[in-house]
Order: structure tokens, then C-alpha cells, then sequence
């Protein structure tokens, strides 16, 4: 076995954004019944989130300067270019969209949720957002994953790193 | 005030203009600096990348909007209907917008 600090990271990053995905839907089946016994926990998972939002953040943008441009070079010679051009350049900057909803969870969770109708609709909103920026991002890095493979199934040069 | 008519917090307002103006803003900032290669090489200077400098450049304007707008009454006089209905929007135009700009350019 040898498993790198590449993929490590690559792997962190991305178990880091399902958990914070993950955190938005906990947050958001809270809010829909939302209650003065459970004000406290939907605040502490909306901070849940958008620490899993940073930690992605942080190894996302670790493994992307330092570790991708090997593998960008590979998929842009492979038979699924379009998994850099289209899907890693919309995925990068459409990540932002889901960390900044992600730093406004927990400020819009500190409202009284249970007596206020409007915050409840603001954080079902906010939590909803981020589960499906989420999970289009976590499909774009599917699609780019794929990208890599078939460049390495056609035996691109230089793809034997 | 009846709860369904309740206003949002002053920070919950605040801050929830400043993440749909941030979200706005980003996907302007990735699309000029995706065409103006001047732009990205001196965000590549920035720090270490231009990812990276787009990154902060988004928190720091987040961050700051928001204290500011928290602090004004704007943000607080709009009905919360609307601000969901701009943060919705502007989610929903930056996320097409982004892909539609990538697909084309």
C-alpha cells in the first residue's frame, strides 16, 4: 500500500465538504422544527459547517496549488479536457459560494428561530443552498476525478507520476 | 409583532446582504480576472495564487459588508422577504453564471 500525502489531503478535503453538506441538511431538518429545545444544537451544527467549509477550504486549496497542476496537465492531453476547462474552472469558483453561505449559517442561526418566522425561512434558505452547491460541486469533482482516469486509461505522457 | 412578520436580527440582515453582494461580487471578480490576464498574474502575486487571493479577497469583503451593513439600518428596513428572494437570486445567478461563462469561454 502506499497511500501519499497527496491523497491524504485530496481526500480530506473532499470527506471535509460532505461533512459540511451533511451538517447543512442536519440544520436544516432542525429548523423545520425548530423549538427552544433544540435553538442550542442547531446553532452548534451550523458552526459545524462552516468549520467543515474552512477545513475544505484549507486542503482544497493545499492540494490544488501544490498537487494539481500534474493532474491538470494530464486531463487537458487526455480524452475529457472539458473536466478542467468547464468543470474544475466552475467548481473552483462556485466552491465560494457554498463557504460563504457556510460563514453566514451560524449568524443567521442566532436568531430566535422558534418565535421567528422570517429567520426560519432565512436559515431553511441558506442551509438548502449550501446542500445543493454542495453536491454540485461534489459531482464536478467526479467528473474531473473521471477525467484523470480516462487520461490515465489512454496512456497520456507524463501520466505515471 | 406577530411571528410571522417578525424582522430578522440586525446581523442576520446585515450579513445576509453582504453574502449575496459577496456572491455577486465573486463571480465578476472570476470572469474579469479569467479575461483580463493582468489581473490574475497580480493575484497570482498576492498570495501565492490567484485562487487563494480570490478567497480572502471574498471573506474580507463578506466580513467587512457585513459589519458595516449590521451596524446601518439598510439591511434591516427591507423586508425579509426580499433579502431571501436577493440571496436566492444571487446564489442562483452566480452558480449559472459560472458555469454558462466557463462553458462558452
Amino acid at each position: 500500500m502506499n497511500i501519499t500525502s497527496s491523497d491524504v489531503i485530496l481526500l480530506a478535503h473532499s470527506t471535509f465538504g460532505v461533512l459540511g453538506t451533511m451538517a447543512a441538511i442536519w440544520v436544516f431538518v432542525e429548523t423545520l422544527n425548530a423549538r427552544e429545545g433544540n435553538a442550542g444544537r442547531i446553532r452548534l451544527v451550523a458552526w459545524i459547517a462552516a468549520l467543515c467549509m474552512i477545513a475544505t477550504w484549507i486542503f482544497g486549496g493545499y492540494w490544488y496549488v501544490h498537487f494539481y497542476p500534474a493532474d491538470r496537465a494530464m486531463i487537458l492531453k487526455g480524452p475529457w479536457p472539458f473536466a478542467h476547462t468547464l468543470f474544475m474552472e466552475t467548481k473552483e469558483h462556485l466552491f465560494f459560494i457554498p463557504l460563504i453561505l457556510s460563514f453566514y449559517l451560524p449568524i443567521a442561526a442566532a436568531d430566535k428561530l422558534y418565535e421567528n418566522a422570517n429567520a426560519r425561512k432565512m436559515v431553511l434558505w441558506v442551509a438548502m443552498l449550501i446542500v445543493l452547491s454542495g453536491l454540485a460541486i461534489e459531482g464536478a469533482g467526479a467528473v474531473i476525478n473521471h477525467g484523470a482516469k480516462v487520461a490515465l486509461l489512454h496512456g497520456i505522457p507524463g501520466s505515471g507520476r | 409583532m406577530s411571528v410571522e412578520n417578525a424582522k430578522l436580527g440586525r446581523g442576520s440582515a446585515g450579513f445576509g446582504m453582504a453574502a449575496a453582494i459577496t456572491i455577486l461580487f465573486s463571480t465578476v471578480l472570476a470572469c474579469v480576472k479569467d479575461a483580463y490576464k493582468p489581473l490574475n498574474s497580480f493575484m497570482n502575486s498576492v498570495a501565492w495564487h490567484n485562487w487563494i487571493t480570490h478567497g480572502i479577497v471574498d471573506v474580507i469583503l463578506f466580513v467587512g459588508l457585513g459589519l458595516i451593513l449590521s451596524k446601518s439600518e439598510l439591511a434591516e428596513r427591507i423586508a425579509a422577504g426580499r433579502l431571501i428572494s436577493f440571496l436566492v437570486g444571487a446564489v442562483v445567478v452566480a452558480g449559472l453564471g459560472l458555469f454558462i461563462w466557463y462553458a462558452i469561454f
